[in-house]
């Protein structure tokens, strides 16, 4: 691992808590316009009726998409303290390695042998963990792509159900609108997320 | 890195400098080490730069197993930025240094070695029956700040007080105290905030045997320049920045 691709992995996993803050946002948005679309729709009566079930799943939705980013979040912050070990421990191998080089002729120099083995053991064992970590965090990362899907279908239900809604039409479509927006957002930050990661993945 | 034997006796001192591969954008640094029957204590082992070629020089004292102590007499990058390295080459070892400093130091990464708080009073490092004293020496020049006294070797090593800034490869002694002193006067001048605190370290060094007082950056002093380095110091005004 050479300062390049340590640096990209800091980068990298620091963009990724970048990310998921936003998407966090976008899911309390969500809820919000949840909140909003359930009391025009009570306002609405009848002409909204199929209208109201729909609000109570955008509200689960964007409930569930909280719950996965802050799961997410606090992964994403224990894969960065691991990027620090991880550097961590390649520093001192290398540093050690060159201690190795320049103690040839030392007397005690063989008296080395015993940390440089305990410290390649303790790289090994973090660059293991670290992309087990990377994997697992990945798939998180695809778990919330399917509440984003999901409410993209709900959004379309939402606008065939606004139309029968006479003049609380225009509110219910925005409301339809708004949960799209978010919902492509939320899919466009985790596909960054998850392209972020995978090169990690790959440069390790 | 340059290896000089400062005492022999039942154990010895040595100190260790005057690197030729050290990067030129950092200051020289000097770091001793005491080493016993069976124990060694790096006294301000240094900054990251220098782990490798500081070990590799211990190497031909003592084995990695017995380095068993490290003492910092103060927070700054220069003495001990190599802590997070240390920490996983002696996994056994003790940090001695202030408990003012504890939270900061640790920022350079101690998760294996111990490390054992130094009250403002100071205290005592024993390594196999060998008493040396840690001597408070506040805000000369960090707040929390301390100096190794070894009252059988007659040796004070005392931190950034006597150092100089020198071009590289000079002499580890001081051979001439007059054509020295302009090497002395700015850092003194500027590092060291506090003429109190001066006058309250120097009442308290005169006080104690020194054969050999020995700084962190320069050159050593020995024999009567020791004693000249206090008067001169004595008559110094520090502090000059505000």
């Amino acid at each position: 691992m050479n300062v390049g691709q340590t640096k990209s992995q800091f980068v990298a996993v620091a963009s990724i808590t970048a990310e998921l803050s936003a998407v966090m946002d976008v899911a309390k948005e969500i809820s919000l316009a949840a909140a909003n679309a359930k009391a025009i729709a009570f306002r609405a009566g009848d002409k909204a009726k199929g209208f109201q079930p729909i609000t109570d799943f955008i509200n689960e939705l964007a409930k569930e998409t909280i719950e996965l980013v802050t799961a997410i979040n606090e992964h994403a912050l224990l894969l960065y303290q691991m990027t620090v070990n991880n550097h961590r421990t390649s520093n001192v191998y290398t540093q050690l390695k060159l201690v190795e080089a320049q103690s040839k002729n030392a007397a005690y120099s063989s008296s080395l042998d015993l940390s440089l083995q305990n410290s390649q053991n303790k790289m090994s064992e973090c660059k293991r963990d670290y992309k087990l970590n990377i994997t697992q965090l990945l798939d998180q990362l695809a778990e919330v792509m399917h509440p984003a899907r999901a409410a993209r279908v709900i959004a379309a239900n939402s606008r065939i159900e606004a139309s029968q809604a006479g003049e609380y039409l225009q509110s219910l479509q925005a409301v339809a609108e708004s949960v799209d927006n978010a919902a492509q957002v939320i899919h466009d930050n985790v596909t960054r997320c998850r392209s972020s990661l995978s090169i990690v993945q790959l440069t390790d | 890195m340059k290896m000089t034997n400062i005492y022999e006796g039942s154990y010895q001192w040595i100190m260790f400098g005057r690197d030729k591969n050290k990067p030129d954008n950092i200051i020289d640094t000097n770091q001793y080490m005491v080493k016993t029957a069976t124990r060694c204590l790096l006294i301000d082992p240094g900054g990251v730069e220098l782990f490798a070629p500081m070990l590799a020089a211990v190497l031909h004292y003592v084995p990695v197993d017995q380095i068993t102590d490290l003492f910092a007499s103060h927070q700054d990058p220069d003495i001990i930025s190599s802590l997070g390295l240390w920490d996983q080459a002696l996994p056994e070892a003790k940090l001695h240094a202030s408990e003012l400093w504890e939270g900061f130091i640790k920022h350079f990464g101690c998760d294996s070695i111990e490390y054992v708080p130094i009250g403002d009073n100071g205290g005592s490092i024993n390594l196999d029956g060998i008493e040396l004293q840690i001597i408070p020496a506040h805000y000369m020049h960090s707040s929390a700040n301390f100096n190794i006294y070894d009252p059988q070797a007659k040796i004070l090593m005392s931190g950034d007080i006597g150092a100089a800034l020198e071009a590289p490869g000079s002499p580890v002694f001081v051979d001439n105290f007059d054509l020295h002193v302009e090497k002395m006067r700015f850092f003194h001048q500027r590092w060291m905030p506090s003429n109190q605190a001066k006058r309250v370290w120097i009442d308290r060094v005169r006080k104690l045997d020194i054969d050999i007082l020995a700084p962190q950056h320069g050159r050593m002093f020995q024999g009567d320049d020791v004693n000249r380095f206090l008067d001169w110091f004595e008559s110094l005004q520090v502090g000059i920045a505000v």
